[in-house]
């Protein structure tokens, strides 16, 4: 507890620092002695004895307060979101007995809700509530009263409510304020899609940016092994379920690498010819139900009548399209995992990309015919057509969340009867992840369609996604098993949100704008009636600014930037321009780490072949010094080095290099001793861990806090702003060290950080090495004397390296 | 809320919000599950900085650690003395590093540190052994073991010393976005 009394007596600015640096230190600590704590304790007193020697002014003084406060509130900011936070402990229960990629749905579902929250809360707060004030009552018509089926149909009673674009009118509405209605509906359906689209994009992004590896060859066991294991796993019988699903993984990389048998030809082809055929297969299917829909839709047409009141009968047979598209959604993705049986991909991971992407199109091509239908015909037939779309979309979502309901029910709870009474064999039914995401993404895309035809929808997705999650969440709970396959969470979810992105809101959105700027508005009802197209009501509102004094920017701005072509043009070009010099810098890091990576592998056999050149020497020259241990990385100091001759003297350098090299890799990452050389190595080793982390971006606040608070401390090492320069000479072998740490850890372009005589030393003894090898050419290498030149060579290289360093400083 | 507790003083919540990812309100709950552990040991007023450690044979009857299968490795590796008595220091930095907010480069190295059995520094093949009996609970057979371990080694292994060292471990990490999600452990 000395520790966090200590940390809470420097204020300030310096509080930051020492935060950092804490958790800095923390990170660098591998051993147990010294602790964690007593680091901290260390690093805490060193850093208050550096800075009380400052003075302090009043403006520091006051920066310290300010920024004192600022994360005063922060903190207090943090924990009233943590607060808010819906669904702590169920999914903490959920993630606990099923594991994150179950989770992934949930937290999915939640993000969703979210959505649907904020869009009902901007709709009904500026379009419904003005709207409400104004006209209290609906006008509707005299014949139409209350029947109970328009919960389901939504046509009827609703029909002219607030819940349609019918229900709105059309006028500027004189209360306190004058409120135009018009502006007001057009601007909060764009801003709402506007920020749905910027906060997908973000996130989109973000999630990339953390699981930037799409493709990998992660079925590899190493992964399995040390990065599968899912920590967050609670339950018994669940942690024993993934035991076993680990060991089968397990057995079952074995035993591919033991099969892997390349295909004749004949072989070859026929995959290749199921391949196509399921494809066309699963694609005909689609275009058929969509083609059907379509039909049906025609003939449902034909039926009804454009007039306000509809019989029972008629607004009952309004259920039929939902109904056939709820059905089909259910039962064709059945038909597309059982082409799964004689299917046969490389690739578990192609298997379900296939899966998703049949899935997809069914979906888009569903939608696709819908909205056409809705645009073309319904446009043209009904006199209220908004509205008659909007009525179609709540059937939509209605019908679709029975059908939910219903797939819950007879896809897990009989499953899981049927798995575990009548037929044990099947066993309890996993949870799908992928149908059950896919599913809620073609629900909120109904939501973003339907958003401008029917601004109340949201509420409705909120009843319908809340009572979801916790039917979900109770048929799993009760009914299902984890999935079989540790699945890859993170991938899962960008995958996730980058089919929510595209196709389906980049679809929704723009059949929202073809609606918007083409399709002439109705004449009879809603806020843009009278117009020639929903947009141009900014026409009209950039009329009426003419006359307003002051505002002549905003009407500047729309013709000449909005309106104009050269400007969407110009930035065009320069986006294309900005996204190739991109493409290029990231084919240029990738050659990079190439390299790199091939220079470690290097450094790797140099050493291992210097340390062994080292012990044959050894052996040669003195039989009763204390041999090395092999490989290099012992822990015990090597014996007396040996004196007298020349090429002693370069075992002595070697010796000693190695011991430090020892030192250097034990502590890396270091412990907090006091020598700067280690410190500058932690500096390198903490700058190469940072700039792993964020390559972009320039170091992070915490890494610059910790090289000042060091460099201060190591006054005698005459730093300026150079954090790999050594000035001790012991110390400038160890810089070859660093800069092969540099290599390891740095990926940015600056390839001048090598100095060009570290990588010439380093192609001289790999020259060394080779060249020794080619002499040998034989498993024992025990011959001194000739492999004692490349030896001498190499150790020559070093020294070389060494003088010059100790020159240039 | 949190101006009525008498367990730390605002100072000492102030610098555990800082050294920590957690909230105020997150830390006195820390408190009651620490005290929960060992109610005779633990006192309830912490204002005074008792030195008060839980033996590890108490720290992994939580239930968030009851069933994982290196929760012996996970307290020895937060403890003070590396045998796995935590203190409530060791106890609040234990689930900050393991927490949600905790960033990738904090929980490589812990992952690193828990792996590595015999703690010198390197996941040898022994210590990927002993890691994977601990996940496949020893249903594997000796031979299976010994190569799935080689295997491990062949592909991780960037600079050829038979030994997976940080950096070697943290280049494979990098390649696996799902261990933020994976290691992690909920409180």
């Amino acid at each position: 507890m000395e520790t966090m009394t200590e940390c809470a007596q420097p204020i300030g600015f310096h509080f930051l620092f020492l935060r950092l640096s804490i958790k800095v230190n923390v990170e660098l600590c591998t051993e147990t002695r010294p602790s964690v704590t007593t680091a901290n304790r260390n690093a805490v007193l060193a850093f208050q004895s550096s800075k009380k020697s400052r003075h302090f002014t009043y403006f520091a003084d006051f920066s310290e307060n300010v920024s004192l406060f600022s994360r005063r509130c922060g903190y207090v900011g943090k924990s009233a979101r943590r607060t808010l936070q819906l669904w702590q402990g169920t999914m903490k229960e959920i993630g606990g007995k099923f594991g994150s990629s179950v989770l992934t749905y949930f937290l999915f579902l939640k993000w969703l809700l979210i959505f649907n929250i904020f869009s009902f809360l901007v709709n009904f707060g500026f379009i419904t509530i003005p709207q409400l004030v104004y006209e209290p009552s609906p006008n509707i018509p005299l014949n139409v009263h209350f029947r109970g089926l328009e919960i389901i149909t939504g046509a009827g009673y609703f029909n002219n409510t607030v819940m349609y674009y019918g229900g709105y009118s059309n006028e500027t509405l004189v209360g306190l304020v004058d409120y135009n209605m018009q502006l007001a509906y057009f601007f909060t359906i764009t801003v709402y899609m506007v920020l749905c689209g910027i906060a997908l994009i973000f996130s989109m992004a973000k999630s990339f940016k953390k699981n930037y590896v799409l493709a990998d060859s992660a079925t590899s066991s190493a992964w399995q092994l040390l990065c599968s294991w899912d920590f967050s796993v609670t339950n018994e019988r669940a942690v024993r379920k993934r035991k076993s699903n680990l060991r089968i993984q397990l057995k079952e990389s074995l035993s591919e690498k033991a099969q892997q048998e390349l295909l004749t030809l004949p072989e070859q082809l026929k995959h290749f010819g199921v391949h196509v055929g399921s494809w066309l297969l699963s694609t005909s299917l689609a275009v058929g139900c969509g083609a059907s829909i379509y039909f049906l839709c025609e003939y449902e047409q034909k039926h009804t009548a454009d007039t306000g009141s509809w019989s029972l009968l008629q607004e009952a047979e309004t259920l039929l399209v939902p109904f056939v598209v709820s059905l089909i959604n259910l039962v064709v993705p059945f038909f597309y995992s059982f082409f799964n049986e004689f299917e046969h991909y490389t690739n578990q991971r192609n298997q379900i990309y296939a899966l998703v992407i049949r899935n997809v199109f069914l979906k888009m091509v569903i939608l696709g015919v819908l909205c056409y239908y809705w645009m073309n015909v319904v446009a043209e037939v009904f006199s209220c057509w908004e509205s008659m779309v909007g009525q179609a979309l709540y059937r939509l979502v209605i019908v679709d969340f029975l059908f939910l309901m219903l797939g819950c029910f007879f896809g897990e709870f009989l499953r899981s009867v049927i798995g575990t009474r009548l037929i044990s064999r099947l066993g309890v039914p996993e949870f799908d992840v992928g149908r059950n995401v896919l599913e809620i993404i073609y629900a909120q895309t109904l939501g973003w369609i339907g958003i401008y035809f029917s601004p109340l929808l949201p509420a409705i997705q909120i009843l319908k996604f809340f009572i979801l999650f916790y039917l979900k969440k109770v048929s799993l709970i009760q009914n299902c098993q984890p999935p079989r396959r540790s699945g890859r969470a993170a991938q899962m979810k960008t995958i996730f949100i980058f089919l929510l992105w595209f196709p389906f809101f980049v679809g929704a959105l723009s059949m929202v704008a073809y609606t918007a700027w083409r399709l002439p508005p109705s004449e009879q009802c809603g806020p843009f009636r009278g117009l020639n197209t929903t947009f141009g009501v900014i026409e009209v509102w950039m009329d009426d600014l003419v006359d307003i004094p002051g505002s002549h920017w905003v009407i500047w701005i729309y013709q000449k930037v909005i309106r104009s072509e050269v400007f969407y043009f110009l930035i065009t070009m320069i986006i294309l321009v900005v996204i190739y010099i991109f493409w290029q810098v990231t084919q240029g890091r990738k050659r990079l780490i190439g390299l790199l990576r091939q220079q470690i592998v290097n450094e790797g056999k140099d050493k291992s072949f210097l340390l062994e050149k080292l012990q044959n020497l050894q052996k040669s020259r003195k039989p009763t010094s204390k041999p090395n241990k092999q490989k290099g990385h012992s822990k015990e100091r090597p014996g007396e080095p040996p004196t007298g001759s020349h090429s002693n003297a370069m075992v002595q350098a070697l010796l000693a290099r190695q011991q430090l090299q020892d030192e250097m890799d034990q502590s890396v990452p270091s412990d907090t001793s006091n020598s700067g050389a280690l410190m500058q190595a932690m500096l390198a080793r903490q700058r190469a861990l940072s700039q792993n982390g964020d390559v972009y971006h320039r170091p992070e606040e915490r890494v610059s806090s910790f090289q000042t608070a060091q460099t201060t401390r190591n006054q005698e090492n005459q730093e300026s702003d150079g954090h790999y320069r050594m000035v001790s000479p012991t110390n400038a072998v160890t810089l070859a060290m660093q800069a092969r740490q540099r290599a390891e850890g740095t990926r940015e372009d600056d390839t001048d950080y090598l100095p060009s005589s570290v990588s010439s030393v380093m192609r001289q003894v790999m020259q060394a090495r080779q060249r020794a090898e080619e002499e040998l050419n034989s498993p024992s290498q025990n011959t001194a004397p000739s492999g004692s030149s490349a030896l001498i060579q190499a150790m020559w290289a070093r020294q070389q390296a060494q003088n010059e360093y100790d020159d240039g400083y | 809320m949190g101006n009525k507790q008498t367990t730390f003083t605002d100072e000492q919540l102030e610098a555990f919000q800082d050294c920590t990812f957690f909230t105020r309100k997150e830390i006195l709950r820390l408190h009651a599950r620490f005290r929960e552990l060992a109610p005779h040991l633990v006192p309830l007023d912490f204002t005074n900085n008792p030195d008060v450690r839980v033996p590890p044979t108490l720290v992994v009857t939580m239930p968030e650690l009851k069933e994982n299968p290196f929760r012996d490795r996970i307290v020895a590796t937060f403890s003070e003395d590396g045998l796995g008595n935590l203190s409530f220091n060791d106890f609040v930095d234990m689930f900050s590093a393991l927490c949600e907010l905790s960033p990738r480069e904090l929980k490589t190295i812990y992952a690193f540190k828990i792996y590595d059995f015999n703690r010198d520094d390197f996941i040898c093949e022994d210590d990927l052994q002993q890691t994977l009996n601990k996940l496949t609970k020893g249903e594997l057979t000796a031979e299976e073991v010994t190569l799935v371990c080689q295997k491990v080694i062949e592909e991780a292994d960037l600079d050829g010393d038979r030994k997976l060292s940080f950096s070697d471990f943290q280049n494979m990490i990098s390649k696996a976005p799902d261990f933020l999600s994976n290691f992690h452990i909920r409180i």
